[in-house]
Order: C-alpha cells, then structure tokens, then sequence
C-alpha cells in the first residue's frame, strides 16, 4: 500500500528529486513535507548507489532537520546537490531556515539537551550520521549542511 | 492534509499487534500510539507486539514513540515486544544511541509469539499473522 501527500507543491518536489538533475529543493512548510524531503533524498540517495545502510543514515538525519525546521522555525527549504569529486560521488544537503537560531548549541550537539519531542540526540546523532557536518545559526535563523560520499 | 490509514492493530490469540506504517507522518504515529493505549485498556491482550518491520527510517521522534509506548503498556499491566526491525536501521538507531535497553526485541511476529506462549503450530492453522 503507498503512502503519499497529496498537494501539488509535493508532487512537484518530487519530481525535482527524482529527475536526473544535480541540484533541486524541496520546501518545508508542513508535517507531510518532512516525508517529503526524505523521500526524495532516499530516490537520490538510491539513484546514486548509496549502500542502503547509508541511504538510512541519510534519510534519518534528513527527518531529523526537516523536522527541526518545521518544530521550530515553520518552514524552511532544503537544497539538494550532487557533488561529483576525482574519486568520489557525494550528496551534499542544506537546511535553511530563518527561524529563531540555536540558543544552547554546545549542549544541543553534545546530545546533553532534550526537547520534549526528542530524544535529546536528533542534531547529535545527525552529526554522526553524516560525513561532513556543518551548521550557522543566529537570530536570523539556522543553515544547517551535511555532506554524505559514496563509498565506491 | 493527508488521510490518516485504518490504525493497524489487530488482535491475534489474544495479543493486539501494532503495525506501524513504513512511511507515517508523526500524526499517524501519535494517533496509533493513543489507539493502542485504549485497546490495551479495552481489551485485557495477553500480551503486546509492536510491529516495526515496515519502518525504514527511524529517527528520533519516532524511536521516543516507539520507546514511550512501550513503557505506556507496561504501566498498564501488559507484556510488550517490539518486533522486525531491519539491519539498516539496527544500525542506525545503535550510533545514535537508541539501546531500547528496557524492552524486550523479537525477530518477528511468530517469534513475540511464540515468546507471549503461542505455539507455531497454532498460528500456522490460522494463517500468517504478520500483515
């Protein structure tokens, strides 16, 4: 049985995430949204030969940010590219948004603060599941980037 | 808005099995955590099996349901097994640190069953539990 939001802003996203583009978006506004991002980074994330251990591990840290955008800022967007290296395929994901920032970082990515909807490890354990982690966050919001390489 | 399925919960030889959807939006999951709690109380089953092995993303969110539900039925009385999860996601939820220390894991239905003192040979006659 398949499962799909069914607004047309979604099935455009989609779209986008499944063609054979190197970059594309997916807007943030909405709970379902969030099913959204992770389906069309588990379409890429599968379409470019991630071993599935590492499709799950990107498609976990996707629901963790998408949802963090939608808990705390309202919505968001993120930008989706392909990176294309001497030796390697990479997925390079950004996660914008112009919420209210992170006030307590330091305990956040330490797994140390826990919001009631958590389990205290979303932005932690979204480092440990990416390659490459980056994040700025103020009060002009948060842009969160993570970087997955393929391992061939 | 998307539609919220059927809640899948069913009831086997006396135990209600939670199926969580593969792809649930956290309405969904909520919603089935609480019908869950009120057949629990409803019902009286021997025992409870929380069906994971169509979930292939598990995040944080979704493990603190899993878990709470968990530690929910205990508080009421029953036995609950959590039940199917996939290697990839095994995985995953180890780095992140969701041991599930306090509850008890099974392989799959059959096997929660068979654990709940329900015989192979009685699920075998009444057809595959599973879905």
């Amino acid at each position: 049985m398949s499962e799909r939001g069914d607004n047309t802003d979604n099935e455009l996203g989609r779209l986008e995430g499944r063609g054979q583009g190197s970059s594309g978006s997916v807007q943030i506004a909405s709970e379902d949204d969030i099913l959204l991002a992770r389906q069309t980074v588990r379409d890429l994330a599968e379409e470019m030969g991630f071993r599935l251990t590492d499709v799950t591990r990107i498609v976990t840290a996707v629901s963790e940010l998408a949802r963090n955008i939608h808990l705390y800022a309202d919505e968001g967007v993120m930008r989706w590219q392909k990176l294309d290296r001497p030796g390697r395929t990479g997925l390079e994901l950004v996660f914008d948004d112009d919420g209210p920032g992170i006030d307590n970082l330091e305990a956040v990515l330490q797994g140390n603060y826990s919001s009631s909807e958590g389990m205290g490890r979303g932005l932690s354990g979204t480092r440990e599941l990416a390659d490459e982690f980056d994040i700025e966050t103020g009060e002009s919001g948060t842009t969160i980037t993570i970087r997955k390489w393929s391992r061939d | 808005m998307s539609e919220l399925r059927p809640t899948a919960i069913n009831e086997v030889f006396g135990v209600l099995v939670a199926s969580f959807p593969g792809k649930p939006t956290d309405k969904a999951v909520d919603s089935l955590q609480e019908q869950l709690l009120q057949e629990v109380d409803r019902r009286q089953p021997r025992g409870v099996i929380l069906d994971i092995s169509r979930v292939t993303t598990l995040d944080s969110f979704f493990a603190r349901v899993i878990s709470e539900t968990a530690n929910m039925v205990t508080l009421m009385g029953g036995d609950v097994i959590v039940v199917g999860m996939r290697p990839s996601v095994a995985i995953t939820a180890a780095e992140l640190g969701y041991g599930f220390e306090d509850i008890t894991t099974a392989r799959n239905v059959d096997h929660a069953l068979s654990m709940l003192g329900i015989t192979d040979s009685t699920i075998e006659q009444s057809g595959d539990a599973n879905e």
